[in-house]
């Protein structure tokens, strides 16, 4: 049992009463620390307590303070963003928290609006939702869309069949020919089409693409025998291995020069501002390390906020 | 299996089902008001407003509703327009099954008999009431199987809110697919959800259906049927002879003409045309003529096919227009202001009731959902504000007259031609008319039919001294009844007269042509 299916009960105590929830609080949390025996201790003890310099941005950035933030997610990524399986009316996973602590830190409440991975940006520009912390990389391109607030640096895994039949090594010429399922949207896609031109100059066919919607898919197309390979997060990689462990193998992990990032709209620099500051208590307080640590992505992913803007 | 049966009773999918509704409902509700604007724009007079409409239907049928979904939801906000994803999704579905459903309801309202629109024009309905309780009842019968199909489409549509953020059911169970990774027992749990879904607009769609199937049994016929020892005695009615159609010595009565023909010339015009003209394109229909009907006269119009006879009967009672010249019912101008401006269709309607012109049509003209009791009371209510009961003893008046009471329940489709027509007679004759123009009452009959309708008409010449203009190919009929013949010949009066002497004695060499062709047809007709 996680700590993380306490936290709505307690977040709408604390937005009912908030004086009272606040002193209430450590009692709440030391209760459940004492029965979810099981979750990682580190976590709970950086989960619960928001840390001091919190109280310092409510009073500087008033504006958040009680209200709903929604949050664009493409929730089909287990360990960052997707269904909680024992509660399905609940969304759980590494972003998911964080977004829930920013929240916390700020004062807002979250709200969740599932969409698309290609339609994340297109929602925040819509005004149909104030954030996007999704697993989504801040690249420059994006950053023509929203501003990005970096969180966790890039490792992918890459996912073949058992066996690596096609002897994939990376995203390089072991991919000439190989059919690469992707997400639409996902920065994977560039660097499996910039393949065409290596490949061509070594006598080999170019890999092919096959765009799908969302993470489940691209897992069912190498499951189904229509794609050989599927480029992704190496956690989701990971649990896609855990899941069919008879089916499914992680060829190899690369790096890419990329960073995760929050994705907020051009228009608002204020939460822009009050979220890197709020970041930046929360890595200062070990808030993110331990979660990412809960959900077992290795504390070395954390990477301090930077901005990515056009 | 157990995985799937889990997926299957889920609250949380189960909740899905919900929204997938939700936008269905909505979707289906606004496409059907937006279909019925379009619908009417398109059906309308107005060129512009049918331009539009059509382009509309060129839009919106012709983009994925995938996009009108992404539109109404991403870029409507733009413009200052924020909806909630269900209402995005419910717009832009609406947006999207609108063109079809108009053109459902299209095709449905002109499936309808041209024929029953003008019997009910000639009955004085106006469009409101035309489409109220003619049109629509009609159209609505032959929509609802391409309406139900409509609908289960529009259900399956619902799911592609899914990409807009609607948690509806194929949004939840991708998203679980992700979460657990039992991609097949989910797809499998929310497929037989869409189809107990769908499964449920079928039946919806079946008893509707069966509702309004005009030959359904009453309660007391599935009584009689579950209950096979009680016989309902209606069977035997059925059997009646018709009892009206005795034929009786009209001619005799008629022998007095010339008295007849004097006082008739002594009493006002009932209809006066004065200078008719009118083209189809290149052809000239009617160039410059002139009638007048006696109040209480009976004229035969006659003439070879297409010599104006049922154009001259429609312009009389302003189904038709025309280009020059006027027509005069009852000293008034129908369909004309005194200022020669053209009425709109719903004053025009208010002036035939007022005037009082009956018309009786070559093929009858039922309303083929009404019963022949209804055929003949419904107008006199929707019409001429008749209590139900009052209607329905003036209908049975007239049924009995006609030789039809023991059918009165029937449909048209389950009466023979000849009580076709003698039906269409009393709905003429309800409003109690002071001119009954009959557009060759008999010409669409079997020959052992005829006598039966003429008989009727017979009676009407004799006992009501009302006015009638006949138009016919019945030659004997037309001496035996009619005080004057009115022979019409490429849109002139080429001769008339009294009957008697046209007919015996034609002037006009194409008159005495066309009465040679018609004896050689019916050597029995030879008049005397």
């Amino acid at each position: 049992m996680s700590t993380n299916r306490f936290f709505p009960r307690i977040e709408r105590h604390a937005a009912a009463t908030p004086l009272h929830a606040r002193r209430w609080m450590p009692v709440v949390l030391g209760i459940v620390c004492a029965l979810a025996a099981t979750g990682p201790r580190r976590a709970h003890a950086a989960d619960m307590s928001a840390p001091p310099a919190c109280q310092a941005l409510q009073a500087k950035y008033p504006q958040f303070k009680g209200k709903t933030l929604v949050n664009a997610l493409n929730p089909h990524t287990p360990g960052y963003e997707a269904l909680d399986p024992k509660d399905p009316s609940k969304y759980v996973g590494f972003d998911v928290d964080l977004g829930e602590a920013i929240g916390k830190c700020l004062g807002f409440s979250v709200g969740y609006k599932p969409v698309a991975f290609a339609a994340l940006l297109t929602t925040l520009q819509a005004g149909q939702a104030d954030f996007v912390i999704s697993d989504i990389y801040a690249t420059k391109e994006r950053a023509k869309a929203a501003d990005f607030i970096t969180y966790s640096k890039v490792f992918d895994g890459v996912l073949v069949a058992k066996g690596n039949p096609k002897k994939i090594t990376g995203i390089n010429t072991s991919m000439c020919g190989a059919a690469a399922a992707e997400n639409t949207g996902f920065v994977e896609v560039p660097l499996v089409q910039n393949l065409a031109g290596p490949c061509k100059a070594a006598g080999k066919p170019v890999p092919t693409l096959q765009l799908y919607d969302n993470n489940a898919q691209c897992i069912q197309a190498i499951l189904a025998g229509r794609a050989d390979t599927y480029v992704n997060d190496v956690n989701t990689v990971d649990q896609a291995v855990k899941a069919y462990p008879d089916k499914l193998a992680k060829a190899v992990a690369v790096t890419l020069p990329y960073s995760v990032g929050i994705a907020v709209p051009k228009s608002r620099p204020d939460l822009r501002d009050a979220m890197v500051a709020a970041l930046s208590a929360l890595q200062k307080a070990g808030v993110e390390k331990a979660l990412l640590v809960k959900w077992s992505l290795g504390a070395g992913h954390e990477e301090a906020p930077r901005l990515v803007t056009e | 299996m157990e995985l799937f049966l889990h997926y299957l009773s889920l609250p949380y999918l189960l909740r899905g089902i919900g929204f997938t509704l939700e936008v269905t409902a909505l979707g289906l509700a606004g496409g059907l008001l937006l279909g019925l604007v379009l619908a009417s724009m398109q059906l309308s007079r107005f060129r512009l407003l049918s331009a539009f409409a059509r382009a509309y239907a060129v839009v919106f049928r012709g983009t994925p509703l995938i996009l009108q979904l992404v539109f109404a939801y991403d870029a409507l906000p733009h413009i200052g327009l924020m909806l909630s994803a269900v209402a995005a999704a419910g717009l832009a579905l609406s947006a999207n099954e609108a063109p079809f459903i108009a053109e459902m309801l299209r095709s449905g309202v002109r499936a309808i008999d041209p024929g029953q629109v003008a019997a009910g024009q000639a009955l004085g309905m106006t469009p409101v009431v035309l489409m109220h309780r003619i049109i629509a009842p009609q159209a609505i019968r032959a929509m609802v199987p391409a309406l139900g199909n409509e609908a289960v489409t529009a259900l399956k549509n619902s799911s592609l809110a899914s990409v807009i953020a609607v948690p509806e059911l194929t949004l939840r169970s991708t998203q679980l697919a992700s979460s657990t990774f039992d991609f097949f027992s989910i797809f499998f749990a929310s497929g037989v959800m869409y189809l107990v879904l769908t499964g449920a607009f079928s039946v919806l769609q079946l008893v509707i259906e069966a509702l309004l199937d005009l030959d359904r049994p009453g309660p007391r016929q599935i009584l009689a049927r579950l209950l096979p020892w009680r016989r309902a005695p209606a069977a035997t009615a059925e059997q009646a002879p018709e009892a009206a159609a005795a034929p009786m010595r009209v001619a005799a009565a008629l022998t007095d003409r010339a008295a007849r023909v004097a006082a008739l010339a002594r009493r006002p015009a009932a209809v006066e045309v004065r200078g008719l003209r009118k083209r189809y394109g290149e052809h000239a229909v009617f160039g410059g003529l002139d009638l007048t009907v006696r109040s209480g006269e009976v004229v035969a119009l006659l003439g070879p096919s297409g010599s104006g006879k049922s154009t001259l009967l429609r312009c009389i009672n302003r189904l038709e227009t025309w280009d020059a010249g006027a027509v005069r019912v009852g000293g008034r101008y129908l369909g004309q202001r005194e200022d020669g401006k053209p009425l709109s269709a719903r004053e025009v309607a208010r002036e035939r009731t007022s005037v009082g012109v009956g018309m009786v049509f070559q093929q009858f003209n039922l309303f083929s959902h009404l019963s022949a009791l209804e055929n003949v009371a419904g107008p006199l209510r929707w019409v001429y504000g008749k209590s139900k009961s009052d209607a329905q003893r003036r209908a049975r008046e007239l049924l009995e007259r006609v030789g039809l009471a023991h059918r009165a329940d029937a449909l048209p489709r389950h009466l023979s031609g000849g009580q076709q027509q003698r039906v269409a007679i009393a709905r003429a004759l309800a409003p109690s008319p002071s001119v009954l123009l009959l557009d060759e009452p008999t010409s669409a009959l079997d020959p052992e039919l005829v006598s039966e309708v003429l008989e009727v008409i017979r009676r009407l010449a004799l006992e009501d001294g009302l006015t009638m203009i006949i138009s016919t190919h019945q030659l004997r009929f037309a001496q035996e009844v009619a005080d004057r013949v009115v022979f019409l010949s490429e849109g002139c009066v080429t001769e008339e007269g009294l009957a008697h002497e046209v007919l015996t004695h034609p002037r006009h060499p194409l008159t005495a042509r066309f009465l040679q062709v018609m004896n050689a047809d019916r050597p029995l007709e030879i008049p005397a």
